[in-house]
């Protein structure tokens, strides 16, 4: 039977392992139930996007989690906001320890290194963070397109706001991907 | 003579898939040994249509994304929303959402039933399941209005309290659901025909289940303890403390096949019962919205500024949303959904690999993919002439349960 860690301890093992690369980190509190009132807690680190391999393999070492989410958000500026949310000891009750990573991924270099190694399950999410925000997996194996159809025009990113987003397929719904394409 | 391998795509919509997907089998013979899935046929980019309405218009648009559990986002929706604001429900209304969640929860898997049933070829198991069903949607209509699309949700409570003659009503059918769940277990889980067809076929192991990041009763089935009502309690579901209903302490063991959780399902209208008897005797009393206008909500919205997680158990798994609320806007900045049948197809590729044509129809309809009511399917013709369409991949499944049925001396 797996032993619940706190976050503070969780929080430690991050220091701990990730030094600098840890820019800020918040603890928030929700209180739930009405008759039983118990709060949990979350933890919601900023880091360095060159210690999120080394993040996500302290994640492992402490206990398999359980990968809620990958997002990105992209504001229209120089870099991505992205977003990883895993949970910890899940399966036990009041146990589960929500950890969201956050990083800013500078546009000029939207490379990760991938997690499916360590998570398998983890194949969809990338290839969906991939297909609509042009982040570039190293060593994920199956890079087709996920949701989108597979003539897809290159280079154009449905949740990008910049000039890489879908804009002018939008203003010319009336055509085909494939006249797009070609220009006509 | 060297074996020739012939492609089996099943899909974009087939009977046996719920949602449009596709899934490119390669046989030899009647085993399959290579297996792709495709999704993606009709992606309507909500999450992008929600980030451009108000955060009201978004509750009501997150309710068209399952046609099944249209409880499920709403309820992840507002649980992360009132994080995110800094609201908080009253009591009732806590007891209201939970009790409404469950009654869903119930109507789910009595349709899944049907539908696993229907695939095998017992089509009067599939009548009288939904014939059963009825009952709750019934329920559903009395409280809401609605058999499907309650709108019935708000962030910071419900729009609809729950009356005296309600309360009755619903007493009532938990009353017909406590026998209707025991006949099920008779029928399901006492026969020896469906024991033979579902033990086995589409198993999952545990450390699989893991690594493939599933969850809902798929993971449960596995023997793998989670459920988010368990480890990360809202609502009303702080005060019972739940308990995720694994097959090993039902029967001893979880081999995370379609028997087990077929298991689980069962069980779980029991569980969905016992909450429901406990709301209604506890149900506190007072308002059930904490801002009642909602020009003031969407002013209190404008004016925050911050991101949280809302997660619910739905009744096919763990539906997760996460929000960012700010830049003066009154809806959210950014919205991500993930539903639970996203990581559970993940399942499929596995499991198909090595089994029989004639186990798609359950190894895809075990995980309870989403409904999506169109029929289209690709034709192709096997070394015979013969057409490999929806119709003949039934009748391979149903003649497999007839095989196995006079193998076992089953009189029909």
């Amino acid at each position: 039977m797996r032993e619940p860690m706190s976050v503070e301890e969780v929080l430690k093992r991050l220091q701990e392992a990730l030094g600098e690369a840890l820019l800020s980190h918040e603890v928030r509190e929700y209180t739930m139930g009405v008759r039983r009132k118990r709060t949990y807690r979350e933890l919601w680190i900023e880091i360095d996007p060159k210690a999120f391999r080394r993040a996500v393999e302290v994640m492992f070492e402490l206990d398999y989690p359980h990968l809620h989410f990958i997002t990105g958000e992209d504001d229209g500026g120089d870099s991505l906001r992205m977003v990883y949310s895993f949970g910890l000891f899940w399966a036990i009750p009041w146990g589960e320890l929500s950890v969201t990573m956050r990083f800013n991924l500078p546009k000029d270099s939207l490379v990760l290194p991938t997690i499916t190694d360590l998570m398998p399950g983890a194949e969809t999410n990338e290839r969906e963070i991939r297909e609509m925000l042009g982040v570039e997996f190293e060593g994920l194996k199956n890079k087709r397109h996920l949701f989108l159809p597979d003539d897809w025009p290159e280079g154009k990113y449905p949740w990008r706001k910049d000039e890489y987003g879908v804009e002018d397929m939008v203003k010319h719904t009336h055509k085909s991907v494939n006249e797009i394409r070609r220009g006509e | 003579m060297a074996k020739t391998q012939y492609y089996v795509p099943v899909g974009p919509i087939h009977p046996a898939l719920k949602e449009p997907i596709r899934v490119e089998a390669k046989v030899e013979g009647e085993r399959i040994v290579e297996v792709d899935v495709k999704r993606g046929f009709a992606h309507r980019g909500i999450e992008y249509m929600g980030m451009k309405r108000n955060a009201i218009q978004t509750l009501y648009l997150s309710e068209r994304i399952c046609g099944i559990c249209s409880i499920s986002h709403p309820y992840a929706f507002v649980i992360g929303s009132e994080k995110a604001l800094g609201i908080e429900a009253p009591p009732r209304a806590q007891y209201i959402r939970t009790i409404i969640a469950e009654l869903e929860r119930i109507h789910s898997h009595i349709l899944w039933l049907g539908v696993v049933a229907h695939e095998m070829g017992f089509d009067s198991l599939l009548f009288w399941t939904w014939k059963g069903r009825e009952k709750v949607l019934d329920i559903l209509e009395l409280l809401t209005g609605n058999r499907i699309n309650y709108s019935v949700f708000m962030i910071g409570g419900v729009r609809r309290d729950i009356t005296e003659s309600q309360a009755k009503a619903i007493k009532d059918m938990i009353n017909y659901y406590r026998i209707f769940t025991e006949e099920m277990k008779d029928v399901f889980l006492a026969d020896p025909v469906y024991k033979a067809r579902t033990r086995g076929v589409a198993q999952l192991s545990r450390d699989m289940a893991k690594k493939l990041n599933v969850c809902g009763p798929v993971a449960r089935a596995a023997g793998l303890r989670m459920d988010v009502r368990q480890d990360n309690p809202y609502d009303a579901y702080a005060d019972i403390g739940v308990r995720a209903v694994v097959p090993q302490d039902i029967v001893g063991e979880a081999r995370g096949d379609a028997y087990d959780i077929t298991l689980v399902r069962i069980y779980e209208i029991e569980q969905s019962l016992d909450i429901i008897e406990f709301c209604l005797e506890g149900m506190p009393e007072g308002k059930i919205m904490a801002i009642p206008n909602y020009v003031a909500l969407l002013a209190k919205i404008r004016r925050s500024e911050g991101e949280a997680i809302g997660m619910h158990e739905a009744p096919r798994g763990e539906v997760i949303h996460y929000f960012k609320y700010g830049n003066k806007r009154d809806g959210p900045v950014v919205w991500k959904v993930i539903a639970p049948s996203y990581n559970n197809i993940n399942t499929w590729g596995p499991l198909l690999l090595g089994a029989e044509v004639a186990d798609i129809p359950i190894v895809v309809a075990y995980i309870d993919p989403c409904m999506c009511c169109n029929d289209r399917v690709a034709v192709v013709r096997d070394e015979n002439g013969r057409i490999i369409d929806p119709a003949t991949l039934h009748l391979k499944a149903v003649e497999k349960t007839r095989k196995l049925r006079e193998e076992l001396g089953v009189r029909e």
